[in-house]
């Protein structure tokens, strides 16, 4: 090929533009004849005269690499002794000679890109069937919830007019009791004075009952303490695997302890209460009483930020409970203990609130009629796993089963009859008729309460957005796990992210949003850094047969990213672009096997 | 920062002893023993000085060192009575060669108690004998420059031969004891400069005010000595007389029409006053006086008066003794991109194709101490950093290089050879008790290699073989940090002062000059691993007077505020002040997140730093340039080129301060002495002669005012509108860029093509910038080598002057003849010369030799996009810089 040296650099379908003798720059700054083309001079401050030189700083230099794919570099990438352009374009008056790689560059990147669209393609089909599946699925939640809202709507009213008659027969009780009090009231006029004894009676009675609650509250306390002990202990001996054993002695209290222990669950606490500890640690008399490597970890603590018997920097990872505590001491550590524990507090604003109502659904006694549709549905999801709050959908399947219309007929017609069969101005009220009330009102509150804890369930559940096409609908049930070194990372869209070491959680942040067109899942909030932000959690995904994530990394102090690969984002138009592309490159190739 | 950490003056026993003392009042003033006064055969002048109540007399010596400087020096006299310890003279920071280079005094004249001898045509010393006391004048008008003792504060405390009964010498601090085995043997004196409106100098402190503020005396409210002990200070303020990381015990006054300087070779902690008019009660107010009091530890009196008379004598008076600054290599002069850390390769690759895909150039890439095996230095964390060699190859492939840290402090570990080694060998400095001192940093339980011992320094340097330090490689680079030294448990963090050294030297007696002996080591390694044809590189955070022959310096762990932005100026002027020119601040503030406004701020301040880096500490976000979005990252991109376009002229001024140790930024008053305005301005700076600069040091400011100093127009460096001179501007302020000009009367020569490094732009060709002055001509130099070896030191390389006068530019060879054999050249030419407060409409030039004619037109003076074209250019002459030649404006 000759080199035309006026036009180099410059993209094949621009020669037109600068055919003429006098040649606009094209941010109209200026114009240039023909012959300061490439003359290695910038006379357009866009670098329009220079696309093949140096010349110009905002330049661009195209290089064609044919039997690879064409690319536009920067201009100061030009002549600069460093190859660019696999067919070497770029270095044309350099003191290095750079081979033609196109080739064997191109055909790997092609294998590559077939590897992808290859990929791609078995990906959309996973994807338009589950989008197909999430639509009809979401279709039926919201068909669920507006029938739920219906029936709520039908029970509110059979609730009110329960409550009303309870009220009713209350007033009626109560009237009579006050018939009755007053009765007795005169009989015990008489007696007027013994009742004043009896009321000091009634007094020290009281008393012992306040005691009672006290020691209940001294009970807890302790149960505290000793907890605490066995944590500093883990310290002394430096080794987090003495924490986890010491954890591991009681497996019945296993639960207790690692909510109340999670780092996460105790870092607000902790920054509160070690506050007036870092003033303390400033005054002399503090210091003086450490020993000399303690001196000297505390020293050391200040710029790392770290807990101070791990001194060192090279735990990238270590405890968070340890990041979380500004320059503590084994001193304000024993401090800690005596600061009332304020994990109960903590959890619950830790835990999400999908766990709170699990707890609900705990409670209730729903026979279990029916169906276990969801979970069938989830087993087909290879690398996650049902969310912990997925046992509610078991525990409210009878809101949702087929034979629910009996149940609601049911007690229609039952609170019907009782409603009837009560008379009202029957004097003294039937005891029997008021227990049935009683007991109908309290069923059907307890079902209204179901159902309107499984519509603000499904309520919350539905105005995520789960993309353009619903196709995120199924990750509101997952969870994404990956293990990285002694670090297990939770991912649960739409929930929250943690990172789980042992027994230990720590927050990397609730569910924010999507960002870059679903291509990005945003996590914010999660615990603090001490000395740092809030922990936040970046998912990037990207288009796999599979949900998997992996690369969880930490570039920036306490601001995680990681990679989730997902058939959902196999979609179809990134996968016409990627074909054209590979056929663009097989054409250059073509080209280049021609030449 | 921990206030109560750190020792003030009261909590100092020799501090506080000696700034309480009346002007006069001292109980044993020293007299000069007349009889003898002689001049010994070296052509110095020694006396004995004495008072009948002190155990032995003292030893003075005078001498006179070309040009206009005057050493003086006591001691105790050992040959007589001998003391019971030698104390300490601080070795191998003096040029080996300031005794050779000693003149030969006249005979003193003496009459009436004082003795008067000539330092030269124009100099004359008195000696007032009882008690002893020293002026140095003028010969001619016989105003006095300096004095020594003018206010009876000088006191030497003898060394004794044992405790007094009943006496401690014990000090107390917080948790931990100085035994003080050897008593009190502090010095005192105070120091006077005639003619001066300021004092400067004393790094290094947080400062926002250029000059030395008064520290004690009427209208001083925190009466605080400026303290110089070496110090690791966490989170220190912008603004405080506290010791830093680095002392310099040099001072320079400056007055309309005169300057001079002091500087006390003593490397224990030093506290010095600038006293106050009417401090010691005196209701007259001279004008023009400024007292100083000077109060040591330890050691000897070894200092020297500088008389001057111009600022940049002073200073050049100061290198003469300390040695001039390092030439570094082109790369060092450019950006370098730090974090404390980047992880692992993956990591490092990520931040160096970041800057690629951003076009924002950057030349090395840092790792902090993550980057070994716990913290030992001279390993790699495999696990992060499997293939060093590689990593370091993939970024050397683009021109670029990599540093990495280490810090003095040993890991007390079995199975680490270099502890190990060290231990056989005894290379560890001693506790007080003799055994290896055993401190706590980094890498936890640590000791620390004596330094002060050659042989030790030797065996260091040879760890820094390609052979001992496994996975370094030719690109490889060194930083020293924590090398004041730091010692988390130790006393005021650092070392105690009864830990001993080689030749039984105490902590107390050296400990300012510690992290200099590591810098030299660390230096002296990377030269003898490039077989001294590589110019070492190492940034150290430590330094003492001399660390300027040995590298660069920055200003520690500061802080991403606003405030630490302003200090930062004052404080790298105070550097350069005191020999210390490649210096800069941690771009961005170390501790902290900057608001993005700050840290573009800080780019633009910071690019004309000598020392340019960008650094940051592990709990903040992330802040490569390219991480604030795409107008944030224009404006930091803009700033680095701006500094990469100047690279030639930066060269060039360094290669001034190479042999000048006039540094390359510089106090508007070193450029123009006369200018009373410009006395206290450290908001605003030179950049070499040509180039004036103001910083923004506060958040969304609107306007700034700018003084420009001089009768000759400024320019400014963007669009090239012509500002007055000696005028105070109220100018609006952009974001582009932070206000900057050049003077009428200078070129500046650029390179306007970016690169990825400054490796690439060595064939780049170069613009010239003329600036005119009220008669039309401007002048400008050009060094160029070959940006890293030491060839240049026998005549390999470019030395022109480019003078515009009589509408013709010529280009001379200044370069001295009989360097050497050995020579540069380059092919590079000058394809642009922008001239400013060109009047005629010209349009074409001649070029001489070839009588070829060239356009001119009217061309940006920058060639970024948006900016108009203003200024008379020169459009392709290409004539090669190694060339003689002239352009003739037609």
């Amino acid at each position: 090929a000759v080199l035309d040296l006026a036009l180099l650099g410059c993209l094949g379908a621009d020669e037109a533009y600068f055919r003429g003798g006098v040649i606009r720059c094209r941010d109209g700054s200026g114009k240039f004849t023909r012959d300061k083309l490439n003359d290695d001079f910038c006379d357009c401050p866009d670098g329009t005269d220079e696309p093949g030189t140096s010349a110009c700083p905002e330049g661009k230099f195209y290089c064609q690499n044919a039997g690879h794919s064409p690319i536009t570099i920067f201009s100061s990438r030009v002549n600069d002794g460093i190859c660019d352009c696999c067919d070497g374009s770029d270095e044309y008056d350099s003191n290095v000679t750079c081979k033609n790689t196109c080739w064997e560059a191109g055909k790997a990147a092609r294998e590559k890109l077939k590897k992808k669209v290859a990929t791609y393609k078995s990906g959309a089909i996973i994807r338009n069937q589950e989008v197909q599946k999430a639509k009809v699925a979401f279709a039926k939640d919201e068909a669920e919830l507006t029938k739920l809202k219906g029936e709520e709507k039908i029970l509110q009213g059979l609730v009110d007019k329960l409550k009303e008659q309870k009220r009713l027969i209350e007033k009626a009780e109560e009237e009579e009791r006050i018939r009755k009090e007053q009765e007795e009231k005169r009989m015990k006029e008489a007696a007027e004075k013994q009742a004043t004894e009896e009321k000091k009676t009634s007094d020290a009675s009281q008393e012992v009952d306040s005691q009672e609650t006290h020691a209940n509250v001294q009970e807890d306390e302790s149960k505290v303490d000793a907890h605490h002990d066995g944590h500093a202990t883990g310290h002394e001996n430096q080794t987090p695997e003495s924490e986890s054993s010491v954890e591991q002695h009681d497996p019945e209290r296993q639960d207790d302890i690692s909510t109340k222990a999670g780092p996460g669950d105790e870092s607000p606490a902790k920054e509160t209460s070690a506050a007036p500890t870092k003033e303390q640690e400033s005054t002399p008399a503090d210091a003086e009483g450490l020993s000399r490597e303690e001196l000297g970890r505390l020293v050391a603590s200040r710029w790392t930020g770290e807990k101070v018997d791990e001194v060192s920097k090279d735990d990238k990872n270590e405890h968070e409970s340890e990041h979380d505590m500004p320059e503590p001491s084994e001193e304000t550590h024993e401090d800690e203990s005596d600061v009332p524990e304020p994990a109960e507090d903590s959890y619950s604003g830790y835990h999400s609130e999908v766990e709170d109502d699990r707890h609900k659904y705990d409670d209730e006694d729903f026979s279990h009629e029916s169906e276990d549709e969801y979970a069938d549905d989830h087993d087909e999801h290879v690398g996650s796993y049902k969310s912990d709050d997925d046992q509610k959908g078991d525990d409210h399947s009878d809101l949702t089963a087929s034979g629910q219309a009996s149940w609601l007929d049911k007690i229609q017609q039952t609170v019907q009859n009782v409603l009837q069969a009560f008379n009202f101005f029957k004097t003294p009220v039937n005891l029997s008729e008021a227990s049935r009330v009683r007991k109908e009102y309290d069923d059907a509150s307890s079902k209204l309460s179901k159902i309107q804890s499984r519509i603000s369930t499904l309520t919350d559940k539905l105005k995520h957005d789960f993309g353009k096409e619903k196709e995120f609908y199924y990750f509101y049930d997952q969870c994404f796990e990956s293990k990285e070194g002694k670090y297990v990372y939770k991912v649960c869209p739409f929930k929250k992210a943690s990172q789980v070491e042992g027994h230990s959680t720590t927050s990397l942040g609730r569910w924010d949003k999507f960002e870059e067109s679903y291509r990005v899942m945003q996590f914010s909030n999660g615990d603090r850094c001490w000395n740092g932000p809030d922990r936040s959690l970046k998912v990037r995904l990207r288009c796999g047969l599979s949900n998997e994530l992996n690369g969880v990394e930490e570039p920036s102090r306490c601001e995680y990213v990681a990679v989730l690969s997902t058939p959902a984002l196999c979609v179809e138009e990134k996968l016409k672009e990627l074909e054209q592309k590979l056929e663009g490159m097989s054409l250059n190739q073509r080209g280049h096997d021609e030449l | 920062w921990k206030k109560d950490e750190f020792r003030n003056c009261n909590q100092t026993p020799f501090c506080k002893r000696a700034r309480t003392r009346a002007p006069h009042s001292l109980d044993a003033p020293l007299s000069l023993d007349a009889a003898s006064l002689a001049v010994s055969p070296d052509g110095s002048l020694t006396a004995a000085l004495s008072h009948p109540s002190r155990p032995r007399p003292l030893l003075l010596r005078l001498s006179a060192l070309p040009p206009h400087a005057l050493r003086l020096q006591i001691d105790e006299d050992y040959s007589s009575n001998t003391p019971p310890h030698r104390r300490f003279h601080v070795p191998d920071v003096l040029l080996p060669d300031v005794e050779a280079r000693t003149l030969h005094l006249s005979e003193p004249k003496t009459a009436g108690g004082v003795s008067t001898f000539a330092l030269s045509s124009d100099v004359d010393v008195v000696v007032k004998h009882d008690p002893f006391e020293l002026t140095v004048r003028r010969a001619g008008s016989g105003d006095p420059v300096l004095s020594f003792n003018s206010h009876g504060l000088f006191d030497f405390e003898p060394l004794q031969e044992s405790k007094p009964e009943g006496e401690t010498w014990e000090e107390h601090f917080r948790s931990h004891t100085d035994t003080r085995p050897r008593g009190p043997q502090s010095i005192t004196f105070d120091v006077s400069f005639y003619g001066a409106d300021f004092v400067y100098g004393l790094p290094e402190h947080g400062s926002t005010s250029l000059a030395l503020r008064p520290s004690r005396g009427p209208g001083v409210e925190e009466s605080e000595p400026y303290r110089l002990f070496n110090l690791d200070v966490f989170e220190y303020l912008h603004e405080s007389p506290f010791g830093l990381y680095g002392s310099i015990p040099f001072m320079i006054a400056h007055g309309d029409g005169a300057s001079s300087g002091f500087f006390w070779l003593n490397a224990a902690e030093m506290q010095i006053d600038v006293l106050a008019p009417g401090w010691d009660g005196s209701t007259s107010t001279e004008n023009g006086q400024i007292d100083t009091l000077w109060m040591a530890e330890a050691g000897v009196v070894d200092a020297f008066f500088f008389v001057g008379s111009e600022p940049k004598d002073v200073i050049k008076q100061y290198i003469s003794v300390t040695g001039t600054p390092s030439m570094p290599q082109q790369f060092a002069v450019a950006y370098h991109q730090c974090r404390w850390n980047y992880r692992d390769e993956e990591d490092v690759a990520g931040v160096d194709s970041g800057f690629d895909e951003h076009d924002i150039p950057y030349d090395v890439l840092w790792l902090d101490i993550e980057h070994t095996d716990g913290k030992r230095y001279f390993t790699w964390d495999r696990s992060a950093f499997p293939n060093p060699e590689e990593m370091q190859r993939k970024i050397a492939d683009k021109g670029r290089k990599m540093v990495t840290i280490v810090d003095p402090h040993i890991k007390r570990d079995s199975s680490f050879h270099l502890h190990e080694e060290a231990t056989a060998k005894g290379y560890y400095v001693k506790d007080a008790t003799g055994k290896d001192f055993d401190g706590w940093c980094w890498p936890g339980a640590s000791s620390y290699p004596d330094m002060l011992n050659p042989e030790i320094r030797e065996w260091w340097a040879d760890k820094f073989s390609y052979e001992n330090y496994k996975g370094s490689t030719p690109t490889l680079y060194i930083w020293n940090d924590m090398n004041e030294p730091s010692v988390f448990n130790g006393p005021e963090v650092t070392m105690p002062r009864d830990a001993i050294h080689y030749g039984d030297v105490e902590h107390r007696e050296l400990h300012n000059a510690y992290g200099y002996y590591f810098h030299m080591a660390t230096a002296d390694g990377l030269l003898k691993r490039g077989e001294g044809k590589d110019r070492p590189f190492v940034l150290s955070r430590a330094f003492f007077a001399g660390s300027q022959r040995y590298g660069a310096v920055w200003t520690g762990d500061n802080s991403a505020d606003w405030d630490h932005l302003k200090s930062s100026i004052p404080m790298v002027l105070t550097l350069g002040l005191t020999g210390m020119t490649f210096s800069g601040a941690d771009i961005g503030g170390f501790f902290g997140n900057p608001e993005p406004d700050l840290l573009v701020r800080w780019y633009q301040v910071g690019a004309f730093y000598p020392f340019f880096r960008g650094h940051a500490h592990h709990d903040t976000r992330r802040r490569e340039p390219w991480l604030f979005g795409e107008r944030r990252t224009a404006l930091m991109r803009e700033a680095i080129h701006m500094r990469y376009s100047l690279l030639p002229y930066y060269y060039t001024l360094f290669r001034e301060a190479s042999v000048t140790g006039v540094p390359v930024l510089r106090p508007l008053w070193l450029e123009f002495p006369d200018d009373k305005e410009t006395y206290n301005n450290g908001e605003a700076f030179m950049v070499g002669p040509g180039l004036l600069a103001q910083g923004i040091y506060e958040d969304g400011q609107k306007s700034v005012s700018v003084y420009l100093p001089g009768k000759e127009l400024w320019y400014n460096l963007r669009n090239g509108s012509p500002y007055k001179g000696s005028v105070l501007h109220k100018l609006e302020v952009s974001e582009d860029s932070i206000p900057s000009f050049q003077r009428a009367g200078t070129i500046v020569p650029r390179k306007d093509r970016f690169r990825r490094s400054s490796t690439q732009m060595l064939n780049d060709p170069y613009t010239l910038v003329i600036a005119l002055n009220s008669s039309s001509a401007a002048e400008g130099e050009l060094y160029v080598d070959d940006g890293k070896s030491y060839d240049y030191q026998q005549g390999a390389f470019i030395h022109r002057r480019f003078v515009f006068a009589d509408n013709k530019l010529t280009s001379m060879n200044i370069a001295p003849k009989n360097l050497g054999n050995k020579k540069f050249s380059t092919e590079c030419v000058i394809e642009r010369i922008i001239i400013l407060g060109l009047s005629s409409g010209s349009k074409t030039a001649i070029v001489e030799p070839g009588n070829q004619e060239v356009e001119i037109e009217l061309g940006p003076i920058s060639l970024r996009s948006g900016l108009s074209s203003v200024a008379p250019t020169v459009r392709k002459p290409n004539v090669r810089v190694v060339d003689d030649w002239t352009i003739r404006i037609a």
